[in-house]
């Protein structure tokens, strides 16, 4: 029985050290929370999706670099001619991993494909709706696209846009992707792993790591214990509770700003006092280090701080209950019904500790004398309230939301989140809806400052909703890796940057 | 038995037709998948052409003629997420949770008779005493907490087992045994007790009494006439696990049935949750068959 015991153990640890020792080759596994639904390329906004296919299958036009704005991918320049009018000069010697050569036509395809209506792609519908985008091919390395109507951001906006060959389906998802990235997609196995190696035809730098393997895990412990135990390289997403080794775990600002969306059409939001008590009434910096991770910074607008425009001279509401009950008291005697009940709507597991996060503030504007209930609803549900048309009978309602926007700019927030006609906007303000049609038309230095002022003016003037944190999120990454997770962690994760130590 | 086995068919495909019925409205009820399909920052228009592609902006009655006609083909219609037949979906994980589920419960039913008929054997002497223990410990403990101690203790600290995946023999270890516990504790606890009833019975004291051993009369006697509730909580367990062992399988990343029924029921993808609503209904049709034919083979009484 002993001998028999051994000889398993000895078996297992075998198993184990040989595990290991494929870890060292210079191949990568990646562990992701949940397994993709497809592989195609015109969805790779969201992040699971994004972090398998986006710049490592499928390479975008234009390419937003952290710390250094935009970048050439396959285009290599850009320029406006006037009238939603943008030429883009294409690159060169580009060929795609099937063989066939990288030309305007393929370009013409992809953006016909993500943007038309025989499939439904996430980059379409996140990035051009509400716009016509129409190409013409100048000669096979130079492409004219147009948006209609005109989009100052259109280089920008072909940072998400990937590219696919001109063979691929317009009303089908592919599910073997092919791209001009540095890697191939070797094989699916539905429900194991998905399995990537380097393409030695890339036209850019030879990327060290020379394989990958993504597997999915639903719990975070899991992913992280598989880290640990070199099982996986890199775990691009773990919850805050289970980032407990310095030497492995990183945070990163990941993009997401958490807020209460309040709804300034009902009584008594739609006293501009009441939501100034709203803001002083919550003790923002009680949350950080405790139920939220070290590193939330407070947030003064929409965009987390490395989005151009943002407001960096933009205080949060220092937390004053005093302040707030002499606000309410003020808007009370001018006959604000603010005794009225306000639903504060809560989205379960939007983030780690959301519930608790939303019953300490629930309290603390009970506190500062809100007559106020907390109703916390799962997405499909909370949808309803946070996205037009609202219902007519709603009463004065808080939504808490996250939003993403890792695009640096805040055009892809703006307008959604503040515009009188924005799908999740709580206000008609006219001097908002001119200042982001204003900001959206400019370009270079103007349109930076043009962005800071909104942000001011929603900030300071407005006062549209509580505004609270910009988020942080965790990465496990192995030792032996050359790697630090970033912004854009958050939806892409390039093995081209990855190296060995 | 033909006639017995046709009874149950047609008994069975009527609550099959009124389960597939009743999920289809109440599926309905939950919500427009659209709101989840597309980002929340979608506009009006993608949203229209989401539903319009998938049919969704039709009356409840229209998609639902649509899909019983659909149904009579067994084609239970595309994945909206996933961009595939549902039925491929289904199966794929299905074989993955029967595969779970058989290895489980062939450990679970050999470890549970033979302990529990020891245990049974001498009421209240130690080996009893350490397996009701043990037992009841196993059918109360939460499968989460049992899962990630068990992944901290034998694949971070010992290094003994992978974490978690199923690439090798060594990848089902851990899924097996978390798997294992509850039904083990239960199935042991029942085959103690109808063996305490079977051991005190007139024919095994006849048994004794012509100086029979220990060995034939437990294994032989008592234990076939105590195997009829232990067959049928076996069943129950059986039933359990074709239905998905949702923690299990979510904890350690195993691709079964489980998991995709959860995973399409929070994502409103209502043909993979009819798809595999209507495949484990199947399985367990059968394998209540099988149960009620062992229930013949082990009592000759039983005729059918």
């Amino acid at each position: 029985m002993t001998h028999k015991f051994g000889r398993i153990s000895a078996a297992l640890l075998a198993s184990t050290i040989a595990g290991s020792a494929l870890a060292q080759d210079n191949s990568v596994t990646i562990v992701l929370s949940e397994e993709l639904d497809v592989v195609e390329p015109c969805m790779t906004s969201r992040s699971n999706i994004g972090r398998v296919i986006q710049q490592n299958i499928s390479e975008t036009v234009t390419e937003l670099v952290p710390g250094e704005g935009l970048q050439p991918r396959l285009a290599t320049s850009w320029e406006d001619m006037g009238g939603g009018t943008w030429r883009f000069a294409l690159r060169e010697g580009v060929t795609f991993s099937d063989g066939t050569t990288f030309g305007a036509e393929d370009v013409a395809h992809s953006i016909a494909r993500t943007t038309g209506d025989a499939i439904v792609c996430e980059i379409g519908a996140k990035f051009f709706g509400g716009m016509e985008i129409t190409t013409e091919i100048v000669d096979e390395h130079t492409i004219d696209i147009t948006a209609d109507p005109a989009q100052p951001i259109l280089p920008l906006l072909m940072s998400t846009m990937t590219v696919v060959p001109s063979e691929t389906p317009m009303d089908s998802f592919v599910d073997t992707p092919i791209g001009t990235g540095p890697y191939t997609f070797d094989e699916y196995n539905v429900g194991q792993n998905i399995k990537l190696s380097v393409r030695d035809d890339y036209w850019g730098d030879a990327p060290v790591v020379q394989s990958a393997t993504y597997v999915f895990r639903s719990d975070s412990a899991v992913r992280a214990a598989m880290v640990k135990t070199g099982e996986a390289d890199i775990a691009p997403n773990i919850a805050l509770q289970d980032a407990t080794d310095p030497d492995m775990d990183y945070s990163y600002p990941n993009s997401e700003t958490v807020y209460l969306r309040v709804d300034n059409m009902t009584a008594p939001l739609n006293d501009v006092r009441v939501r100034q008590a709203l803001n002083h009434a919550v003790d923002r910096e009680a949350f950080i280090g405790t139920i939220l991770a070290d590193g939330t910074l407070l947030a003064t607008g929409m965009t987390p701080p490395s989005t151009i425009g943002y407001n960096h001279d933009l205080t949060p509401y220092a937390y004053d209950p005093d302040k707030a009950k002499a606000l309410l008291a003020e808007a009370k005697a001018d006959g604000v019904p603010v005794d009225q009940t306000i639903t504060l709507i809560g989205r379960t597991n939007n983030f780690g500790n959301v519930l608790e996060t939303m019953e300490a503030m629930l309290q603390m504007f009970q506190d500062a004398g809100f007559n106020m209930e907390l109703q916390m609803y799962e997405v499909a549900e909370w949808e309803n309230f946070y996205s037009k048309p609202f219902a007519e009978d709603r009463g004065p309602t808080m939504v808490q939301a996250m939003h993403d926007n890792a695009n640096g700019d805040p055009v892809f927030s703006m307008y959604f989140k503040y515009h009188s006609d924005g799908l999740q906007s709580g206000t008609t303000d006219a001097t908002i809806d001119d200042m982001i049609a204003a900001a959206t038309a400019a370009t270079g230095d103007k349109r930076e400052q043009l962005w800071s002022e909104l942000f001011a003016y929603i900030h300071g003037e407005a006062v549209t909703d509580v505004l609270l944190f910009h988020m942080v999120g965790f990465s496990r990454v192995n030792p032996r890796l050359d790697f630090a997770p970033t912004i854009k962690t958050n939806s892409e994760l390039q093995l081209s940057q990855i190296a060995f130590k | 038995m033909k006639s017995f086995l046709g009874q149950r068919a047609i008994a069975s495909a009527i609550s099959l037709v009124a389960l597939i019925v009743l999920v289809f409205f109440l599926s309905r009820l939950t919500g427009d998948p659209t709101t989840l399909y597309l980002p929340v920052d979608a506009s009006l228009e993608s949203r229209e052409q989401f539903r319009k592609l998938h049919g969704l902006n039709d009356p409840l009655i229209v998609q639902f003629g649509r899909y019983v006609g659909d149904l009579i083909r067994l084609d239970f219609g595309e994945s909206i997420r996933r961009s595939e037949p549902a039925l491929d979906a289904v199966l794929r994980a299905f074989v993955w949770t029967l595969q779970l589920a058989v290895i489980t419960m062939a450990l679970v039913t050999a470890a549970a008779i033979v302990l529990g008929s020891l245990a049974a054997f001498k009421v209240g002497g130690l080996f009893d005493r350490i397996a009701t223990f043990f037992s009841l410990i196993g059918a109360s403990a939460p499968d989460f907490w049992i899962a990630i101690v068990a992944i901290v203790i034998f694949s971070v600290n010992l290094g003994w087992v992978p974490t978690s995946g199923t690439g090798s023999v060594w990848h089902w270890i851990l899924p097996i045994s978390v798997l294992f516990i509850r039904p083990f504790g239960l199935i042991l606890q029942i085959v103690r007790g109808s063996m305490i009833t079977a051991l005190s019975s007139a024919y095994v004291k006849t048994a004794r009494a012509k100086g029979v051993r220990n060995r034939p009369i437990i294994f032989v006697h008592a234990l076939r006439n105590a195997m009829l509730p232990v067959i049928t909580v076996i069943g129950d367990q059986a039933a359990a696990l074709l239905n998905g062992a949702v923690v299990v399988e979510t904890v350690f990343g195993f691709p079964g049935v489980g998991k995709l029924m959860i995973d399409s029921i929070l994502q409103r993808d209502f043909t993979v949750v009819l798809a595999a609503i209507f495949v484990t209904a199947v399985a367990i049709f059968l394998m209540n068959i099988l149960i009620d034919i062992l229930y013949a083979v082990l009592d000759p009484r039983i005729r059918y």
